[in-house]
């Protein structure tokens, strides 16, 4: 019997679903697992709100994390995790890097206070709230940037089959890890090279004919959408390695992260880009849009002024 | 005062064919040039990734200076153009990091240029002098 330990630091809960959302493997794990831990089901609450809980994590052999670390309560909470687990696993974008919300590290903590609590044109201005609630960091941190860990599943969310990969290969003793290959090495659109369009916005369509198999669509990026699969870490594509946004018809946006540890998906991506043909000038805001995923980690801070 | 002290790191790329035998010449020929350069003798001017400037700049150095053959003597015969069109991609994202475009130039200096090269190195000195250390120089 395995014991798990999950916790959700500064999250959307999404990570967490991914986890109940493995499926019929879940059933074959179930019974060698044992969930010790885990406020998302059993609402567990340390500071605040209804705070009257001891602050207790039981041990466990495998420790889950979604979620980076904004606030002490954050910081707190993973080193009780490190403390009390065997092994720590960093489940999706914001516990690897930062996520989303690591995208705020483009902004001092000033700053980001002053526009929360003061600056808003439908906000009564008010003093930084600090009862009750736990104080925020600096900026955001990855798990890994606070205490050891593991092994890392990427991903917004990560996927149920790199969960059950993963928990199945701990069972079982062996390592886990994703290769050092990009989103376009598994991806399977046509390549020529070449972009045969300008630069498109987000949301236009993918051409392609009603029933025509990716095989024979032309790769997205060459079609102008800003496609971030050559600087992005492959593996959310289960089973048949198809990428899930690829298979939807939808270009990458770099969940998973850039390919390995301390490459900067920024510029590699500024070099694909310009070495089909595209105009980088004409991407709006590309600080943010290339680090999208990964603020955390020393990828985005205040720009010096 | 702070200033006067200040000196400037600059990161020097040179091409094995041609510049770093310029830089050599320089050497050689007693020319007198700023000791700020740290050069770095690379195959070609091509095979300096923008990742290694954006690195060096944001790491530590105050400028980063690529040499490579002039066009048409590359000794890989393209390289060169390949370093000028990442030296569009590397401005443009000098801008985004908020870091002022005289800290990277790119310039062609030959195995005979010795006097060029101390003289381009001079420059770069002097204007990265007056805008004093990288915005992200750790401390
Ligand atoms: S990685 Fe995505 S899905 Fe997972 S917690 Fe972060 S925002 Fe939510
Ligand atoms: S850029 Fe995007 S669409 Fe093109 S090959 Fe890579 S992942 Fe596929
Ligand atoms: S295709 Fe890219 S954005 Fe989509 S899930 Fe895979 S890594 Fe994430
Ligand atoms: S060999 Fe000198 S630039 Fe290519």
């Amino acid at each position: 019997m395995v014991r798990i330990a999950e916790e959700w630091l500064a999250t959307c809960g999404g990570c967490e679903v991914t986890v109940l959302d493995i499926g019929e493997p879940l059933l074959d794990l179930l019974p060698k697992l044992q969930f010790v831990h885990m406020p998302v089901l059993m609402d567990h609450k340390y500071f605040g709100q209804t705070g009257e809980k001891e602050f207790e994590i039981p041990e466990a052999d495998v420790g889950l994390i979604s979620g980076g670390i904004r606030s002490e309560e954050n910081a707190r909470v993973a080193q009780e995790m490190r403390k009390k687990c065997t092994t720590l696993v960093a489940v999706g974008a914001c516990a690897n890097f930062g996520g989303i919300p690591a995208l705020a590290n483009l902004y001092t903590l000033q700053d980001l206070m002053d526009t929360v609590y003061r600056k808003g044109r439908t906000t009564e201005p008010a003093d930084n709230p600090s009862e009750d609630i736990p104080p925020l960091k600096d900026r955001v941190y990855a798990v890994s940037e606070a205490v050891k860990v593991d092994v890392g599943l990427p991903g917004c969310p990560t996927t149920p089959e790199l969960v059950a990969g993963a928990l199945t290969a701990l069972l079982e003793g062996k390592p886990f890890s994703l290769p050092e290959r990009s989103v376009c090495d598994d991806c399977p659109t046509k390549r020529e090279k070449k972009a045969v369009a300008t630069l498109k916005r987000p949301l236009e369509n993918v051409q392609l004919k009603e029933g025509q198999k990716l095989e024979d669509v032309r790769c997205l990026m060459e079609q102008g959408y800003l496609c971030q699969g050559p600087a992005t870490r492959t593996g959310c594509g289960g089973a048949d390695k198809v990428p899930r946004c690829i298979r939807a018809y939808m270009p990458c946006r770099g969940c998973f992260g850039p390919i390995r540890a301390g490459a900067n998906p920024m510029v590699d991506m500024m070099g694909a880009i310009s070495s089909i043909g595209l105009d980088a000038r004409q991407i709006e805001d590309r600080m943010a849009t290339f680090n999208r995923f990964v603020g955390a980690t020393g990828r985005l801070r205040p720009l010096p002024r | 005062m702070a200033e006067e002290t200040f000196e400037p790191l600059i990161i020097g790329f040179c091409c094995n064919w041609c510049s770093y035998a310029g830089a050599d010449l320089a050497g050689v020929s007693r020319l007198q040039y700023p000791p700020n350069l740290r050069i770095i003798r690379v195959m070609c001017s091509g095979m300096v990734h923008p990742n290694l400037v954006m690195d060096a700049l944001t790491k530590g150095a105050d400028g980063v200076l690529v040499c490579g053959c002039h066009p048409g003597d590359c000794h890989y015969q393209e390289g060169n153009l390949k370093a000028q069109s990442r030296a569009d991609a590397i401005k443009l994202m000098l801008q985004d990091f908020g870091i002022e475009e005289e800290r990277f130039r790119l310039e062609w200096v030959s195995a005979s240029e010795g006097p060029r090269f101390a003289q381009v190195v001079t420059e770069m000195t002097e204007q990265i002098r007056e805008l004093g250390p990288s915005p992200y120089r750790m401390g």
